[in-house]
């Protein structure tokens, strides 16, 4: 387990379900948060109580819609009482809305807002942090160089220096027709230039020649990447997403992820991840906060 | 190998049979001059197509002694290079070069689909300068026929200037794609597409040679220069062929060095079914000896 510095005090809006306040009461007596619990405090309650967990752990604040709630989970974050952001049981769309808004919002001045996940795959030798399943649909060649450096930035966090990083295709073959691929001829370029800093990066690159080194001696491929993959970069969120949840159902993996480009850490699940998952976020934004 | 001046074209010549030139409208006595030296020479066995007269009054008045060469008498200009390239096309001879005729013409008759010398590449223009302050010879394409390659254009380009450093005996040229800096900018189309060139060389998409680019004109030919800027490139300072961007900047360059470093240089027409010496009518007699040897030399 890495060693956190401090605690932090974490906002979770509409925070009544099971899971989530599941995850955060196994954070809360780790002893590395502190939780603002904000939704319908009765129900808060109400929950800890069937879970046998002490609600008098957290900070609980009443609010009586997903609206209101998200508002003043942003607001804590946003004049410095809390210094973590987590969505409970609202929409995803309804949250980052709250997160995004330019006056009273999180974000960074100028700052691409994407999303980077830490995967756990018991099939590989590591963690593999996957960018972006969750936020940017297409990302123009701007914001593959920020999901990148997001992406380079957490790996650095996990203490890994150069971080391999792979710019994924369904080839390793450059073809101008393909303009992800031509990003990502670009990206390479910047990176041998130092316009893109403490990676080691190679793309386009098919998943086996990424993270499998027998399909590198079997093609004759030369990559720095070499089948190590640390970091993977998609062309677009339709193929990230069904990745990490392809290897979540079916190879057992875990996923750990993180909004980038706000102030503070925001943490958003699908509602439907596993009280682990949620852990695992929020030990994750307390790593990055 | 590597070629440290012009002349080290004569080696690859020397002992290898003679190569037949074809001079097309040969009545022009800069051509004449360069065409019987390299006879005299033993680098090319020529055939002078034109005007019969015209041909013999040039060599009467400028002591060319041509006793024994082939003269084929074809006053009409554009006949006698319709002849000169079917008979390139058919095997005849192994270089064509220019005479006393417009560039449009003759590469007109190149381009006839029916007896020309296509061969489905892109033709393209190769100059190799020997220049004082450079540690060898230093190809630059293209300064003269493409305007603005696009980057399918480039690697045609690169594909031919590759192909025939290969043959002078370079395996493995270093290639440098030129820009105005060496870091990538997205404002500046030439430095994306020479990121995409490196990525389509390491990925054997473009092969027999190492590219690398962008690299600005200082780094590529000075490794005090790229070192300076912390460029780590097995081709900053070693280039052996620069790629320019358009034809703007390759002739500006060109002009320069022959102009401000009085460079030397050898030019000729890439991508057709053999050599062209297709010098301009201002090159020096001595400019088309060199492209004839570069022709030789670079010829199967």
């Amino acid at each position: 387990m890495l060693a956190f510095k401090k605690k932090q005090r974490i906002a979770v809006a509409w925070a009544q379900d099971t899971n989530t306040i599941g995850a955060i009461h196994k954070a809360v007596n780790k002893g590395f948060v502190e939780a603002i619990m904000i939704g319908r405090s009765a129900e808060i309650i109400n929950t800890c109580k069937d879970e046998g967990i002490d609600e008098k752990l957290f900070s609980i604040i009443d609010a009586n819609n997903e609206n209101k709630a998200v508002l003043e989970a942003v607001r804590l974050a946003k004049q410095g009482d809390a210094d973590i952001v987590m969505k409970g049981l609202v929409g995803t769309e309804k949250f980052l809305k709250a997160v995004m808004d330019k006056e009273n919002g999180l974000m960074l001045p100028d700052a691409v807002l994407s999303y980077v996940g830490a995967l756990e795959i018991p099939a590989y030798h590591k963690l593999l942090f996957i960018t972006d399943p969750a936020v940017i649909p297409f990302p123009d060649l701007d914001q593959k160089i920020s999901m990148a450096l997001y992406a380079i930035e957490m790996a650095r966090k996990f203490g890994v220096k150069k971080p391999k990083i792979a710019l994924i295709g369904a080839s390793e073959k450059m073809s101008k027709n393909f303009e992800n691929y031509v990003d990502y001829a670009i990206m390479c370029k910047m990176a041998d230039r130092g316009q893109i800093k403490n990676c080691i990066m190679d793309g386009p690159l098919d998943l086996f020649l990424a993270c499998d080194k027998k399909s590198i001696e079997i093609k004759g491929v030369e990559t720095p990447v070499n089948g190590d993959a640390d970091i993977l970069l998609f062309p677009s969120l339709e193929s990230c997403n069904p990745f990490y949840k392809g290897l979540m159902l079916f190879a057992n993996g875990e996923l750990a992820g993180l909004i980038r480009g706000t102030e503070k850490p925001v943490i958003v699940m699908s509602r439907s991840e596993s009280e682990k998952s949620k852990y695992f976020c929020i030990a994750l934004s307390c790593l990055m906060a | 190998m590597v070629l440290k001046n012009l002349n080290d074209l004569k080696r690859i010549v020397e002992g290898a049979p003679r190569k037949k030139l074809i001079l097309a409208a040969a009545q022009d006595q800069l051509s004449l001059g360069a065409v019987v030296r390299a006879w005299k020479d033993n680098i090319i066995e020529p055939i002078l197509i034109g005007d019969k007269e015209g041909i013999q009054n040039i060599c009467v008045s400028n002591n060319y002694d041509i006793a024994g060469l082939m003269i084929i008498h074809e006053p009409d200009t554009e006949m006698a290079v319709e002849m000169a390239v079917r008979m390139v096309s058919s095997k005849q001879a192994d270089i064509l070069m220019k005479g006393k005729v417009g560039s449009s013409t003759l590469l007109k008759c190149v381009l006839n689909k029916e007896w020309g010398l296509r061969t489905g590449n892109l033709l393209s223009h190769f100059a190799l300068f020997e220049v004082e302050t450079y540690h060898k010879v230093i190809a630059v394409t293209d300064v003269a026929m493409n305007i603005a390659p696009n980057l399918q254009d480039k690697i045609a380009i690169v594909n031919n200037s590759v192909a025939c450093l290969n043959k002078l005996g370079y395996t493995m040229p270093k290639v440098a794609v030129l820009g105005a800096v060496e870091m990538v900018n997205e404002n500046m189309q030439a430095t994306l597409d020479a990121a995409l060139l490196s990525k389509m060389n390491q990925r054997d998409q473009i092969k027999n040679c190492i590219i690398d680019g962008p690299l600005a004109f200082d780094n590529a030919v000075s490794l005090e220069s790229a070192q300076q800027k912390g460029i780590r490139s097995e081709v900053a300072g070693d280039t052996d062929l620069l790629l320019m961007p358009d034809i703007e900047v390759g002739n500006v360059l060109y002009k320069s060095l022959v102009f401000f470093a009085k460079a030397k240089v050898a030019s000729i027409i890439l991508g057709a079914l053999v050599p062209i010496v297709l010098t301009s009518r201002s090159d020096s007699e001595q400019a088309k000896f060199d492209s004839i040897l570069l022709s030789a030399a670079s010829s199967k």
